[in-house]
C-alpha cells in the first residue's frame, strides 16, 4: 500500500496543473460571490465552492484517471503483483480524499481571506468531515460512471456533461430560477443534499431534521453509486 | 525429485469461456524449474486467455492452476508472489520516471529499494543514465529491458512473458533472449508466448502449439519437427526444402489468416 499511496501521491504533483484547474472554479466562485455574503450567509456561499470542487474532483478527476489509467493497462500490470483489487483502488481513492481536505482548505482560505467568512472552529473540524462524506458520493458517482462506459474519451464528454449540469441546475435552482417545484428537485439531488449538509456542518447551529435527512440521502447515494459503479467496473478495456 | 524437475507451473484442464465463446477447451501443461516454455498460437487460438488465467487477470471457467505450488485460487497473492509478468503492452504511469517505476514495483513485492539499489539495477540493463527519465521517452528495446527488469525483481520462481520481443530489432532481441536465458540458468521457469518461430526454436527447451483453445501438439522443437516431417500438411507448407518449425506450426493450424 506504502509504495502505491508513494507513487499515486507522485502522479498526482507531477499533474498539479490539472489539481490547480479542479481548485480554481471553487476558489473563483467564492471570491465572485463575495457581494452575496449578507444575503446568503458566509456558510452557504463556502458550501456553494465546496460543493463544486467536490464535483470536479469526483467526475473530473477521479473518473477520467482511473478511465485513462483502464485503458492504458497500469490497472492490469499492478494486478499481476501480489497485491488485491481493493488495495489498487484504496489507494487512488485515499489521494482523492486528500485532494478533497486541500481543496476544502483552499475554500476555506479564500473565503476568510477575500470574503472576510471566519466560522467557530467546530464549524471547520464539522466542514472538513462533511467534505469527505460529500467527496464519497461524487467519487461514487465517478465510479459509476467508469463502470459503465469503457471508453476514456466517452468517460471524459459524459464526466463534463454531468459536471456542467450539477453546476448550471444547481445554482440556478438555489438562486430560484427555475421554479418550485425543480427547486424542490435539485434540493433532494446529489448536488442539493451535499450543499444542504456542508451548509449546516459549517455552521453547527443551523443542524436541523432536514439536514439529517439530507445526510442520510447522501449517505444513500453513496451506497446506491458504489454498489452500481463497483458492480460493473471492468479493469481493462478489452 | 530434484531442481530441474520440480514443476513451477501446473495447468490442469483449465478451460476459460467469454459468455457462450469457450476460448480455453481443457488445456493442461507444465513448465518445470529451468525451463523455457514456449506456447505458440495464431491469433485468437487461446494463448492470451490462457496466460490472462495464470496470471489471475481473468477467472476459468473450470481447472486448476498452481504457481511454486500454491493454487491461484485459493492462495492468489502466494501464487502472484512467486511469479513475474511482462504483459503484451506494458503501459506504466506516464508521469513516473523509471526508478520511481522500479521502486514501486520493488515495494508492491515487499522489496525496499535504495536509490544505489535502483541505480545498480539500472546499471545491470544498460541504463544507468536513464533513472530520471519518463517510460515513455524510452525506446522500444529499452522498454522492454525494464519492463523485463520489473517482471523479474523479486527474483520470481516462474516469469510469463507474452510476446516480449514484438517490435525489437535483432540486437535488442539477442539481447533480450539472453537474458531469459540467465532466468533458466538460474533455475526458474518461464513461460513465452512468442509468433516468432525463430524465437521459440532459439530459446525454448519445450513448445506447446496451441489452436481453437486446445494444445495440439507439445514437445521441444527438434521432437516436433522429426514428428512431423513426413506430414504432408507440412511438407505442402514448406519453402525452403527442409522442415522448420514454422512449416510444422503452419502445417498444423492451417494456412488460413486469423483475425
Amino acid at each position: 500500500m506504502r509504495a502505491l499511496l508513494r507513487a499515486d501521491f507522485t502522479t498526482l504533483w507531477r499533474n498539479r496543473r490539472s489539481f490547480r484547474l479542479v481548485l480554481l472554479v471553487p476558489i473563483v466562485i467564492v471570491i465572485s460571490w463575495k457581494g452575496l455574503v449578507d444575503k446568503l450567509g458566509g456558510p452557504a456561499v463556502l458550501a456553494t465552492g465546496i460543493t463544486i470542487g467536490l464535483i470536479s474532483i469526483g467526475l473530473l478527476g477521479y473518473s477520467n484517471s482511473i478511465a485513462r489509467d483502464r485503458d492504458k493497462g497500469i490497472f492490469q500490470r499492478l494486478r499481476v503483483g501480489p497485491v488485491s483489487s481493493w488495495t489498487i483502488m484504496m489507494s487512488r481513492i485515499i489521494v482523492q480524499i486528500a485532494m478533497v481536505l486541500m481543496m476544502t482548505l483552499s475554500v476555506f482560505a479564500a473565503g476568510n481571506l477575500v470574503d472576510k467568512i471566519t466560522l467557530t472552529p467546530l464549524g471547520y473540524v464539522y466542514g472538513f468531515f462533511i467534505s469527505v462524506i460529500g467527496g464519497a458520493l461524487y467519487l461514487s458517482l465517478g465510479q459509476m460512471i467508469v463502470g459503465w462506459i469503457k471508453n476514456p474519451e466517452t468517460v471524459n464528454s459524459t464526466t463534463r456533461m454531468v459536471y456542467f449540469f450539477f453546476i448550471m441546475i444547481g445554482m440556478f435552482a438555489e438562486f430560484g430560477a427555475l421554479g418550485e417545484q425543480i427547486g424542490h428537485m435539485v434540493k433532494w439531488s446529489p448536488y442539493g443534499v451535499v450543499n444542504k449538509i456542508l451548509a449546516a456542518s459549517l455552521n453547527p447551529a443551523t443542524w436541523s431534521t432536514q439536514t439529517t435527512m439530507a445526510l442520510l440521502a447522501a449517505i444513500g447515494y453513496t451506497i446506491v453509486f458504489a454498489v452500481i459503479g463497483i458492480k460493473w467496473f471492468k479493469w481493462d478495456t478489452k | 525429485m530434484n531442481e530441474q524437475q520440480l514443476i513451477i507451473l501446473e495447468v490442469d484442464r483449465l478451460s476459460v469461456s467469454y459468455g457462450a465463446f469457450q476460448a480455453v477447451k481443457d488445456v493442461s501443461f507444465h513448465v518445470q524449474a529451468g525451463e523455457i516454455f514456449g506456447f505458440l498460437g495464431p491469433n485468437g487460438a487461446g494463448k492470451t486467455s490462457t496466460l490472462s488465467a495464470v496470471e489471475g487477470l481473468l477467472k476459468p471457467q473450470s481447472g486448476r492452476i498452481s504457481v511454486a505450488g500454491f493454487n491461484l485460487h485459493e492462495k492468489p497473492l502466494h501464487a502472484r508472489a512467486n511469479m513475474g509478468v511482462q504483459l503484451q503492452s506494458t503501459s506504466f504511469q506516464a508521469e513516473l520516471t523509471v526508478s520511481e517505476i522500479i521502486r514501486l514495483f520493488a515495494g508492491i513485492y515487499g522489496l525496499n529499494l535504495s536509490k544505489e539499489e535502483v541505480a545498480a539495477k539500472l546499471t545491470e540493463i544498460s541504463l544507468a543514465d536513464s533513472a530520471e527519465k519518463r517510460f515513455g521517452q524510452l525506446s522500444g528495446g529499452q522498454q522492454q529491458r525494464v519492463s523485463l527488469m520489473i517482471a523479474t525483481i523479486h527474483n520470481p520462481r516462474l516469469v510469463l512473458l507474452d510476446e516480449p520481443t514484438t517490435g525489437l530489432d535483432p540486437q535488442s532481441r539477442r539481447q533480450l533472449w539472453e537474458r531469459i536465458e540467465a532466468i533458466r540458468a538460474q533455475g526458474d521457469g518461464v513461460l513465452l508466448t512468442t509468433h516468432s518461430m525463430e524465437e521459440a526454436e532459439a530459446v525454448c527447451d519445450r513448445i506447446a502449439i496451441v489452436d481453437h483453445g486446445r494444445i495440439i501438439a507439445i514437445d521441444t522443437p527438434e521432437a516436433l519437427i522429426a514428428q512431423h516431417r513426413n506430414d504432408p500438411d507440412v511438407i505442402s507448407v514448406s519453402r525452403k526444402g527442409k522442415i522448420t518449425l514454422e512449416d510444422v506450426f503452419i502445417g498444423l493450424t492451417g494456412r488460413a489468416v486469423r483475425s
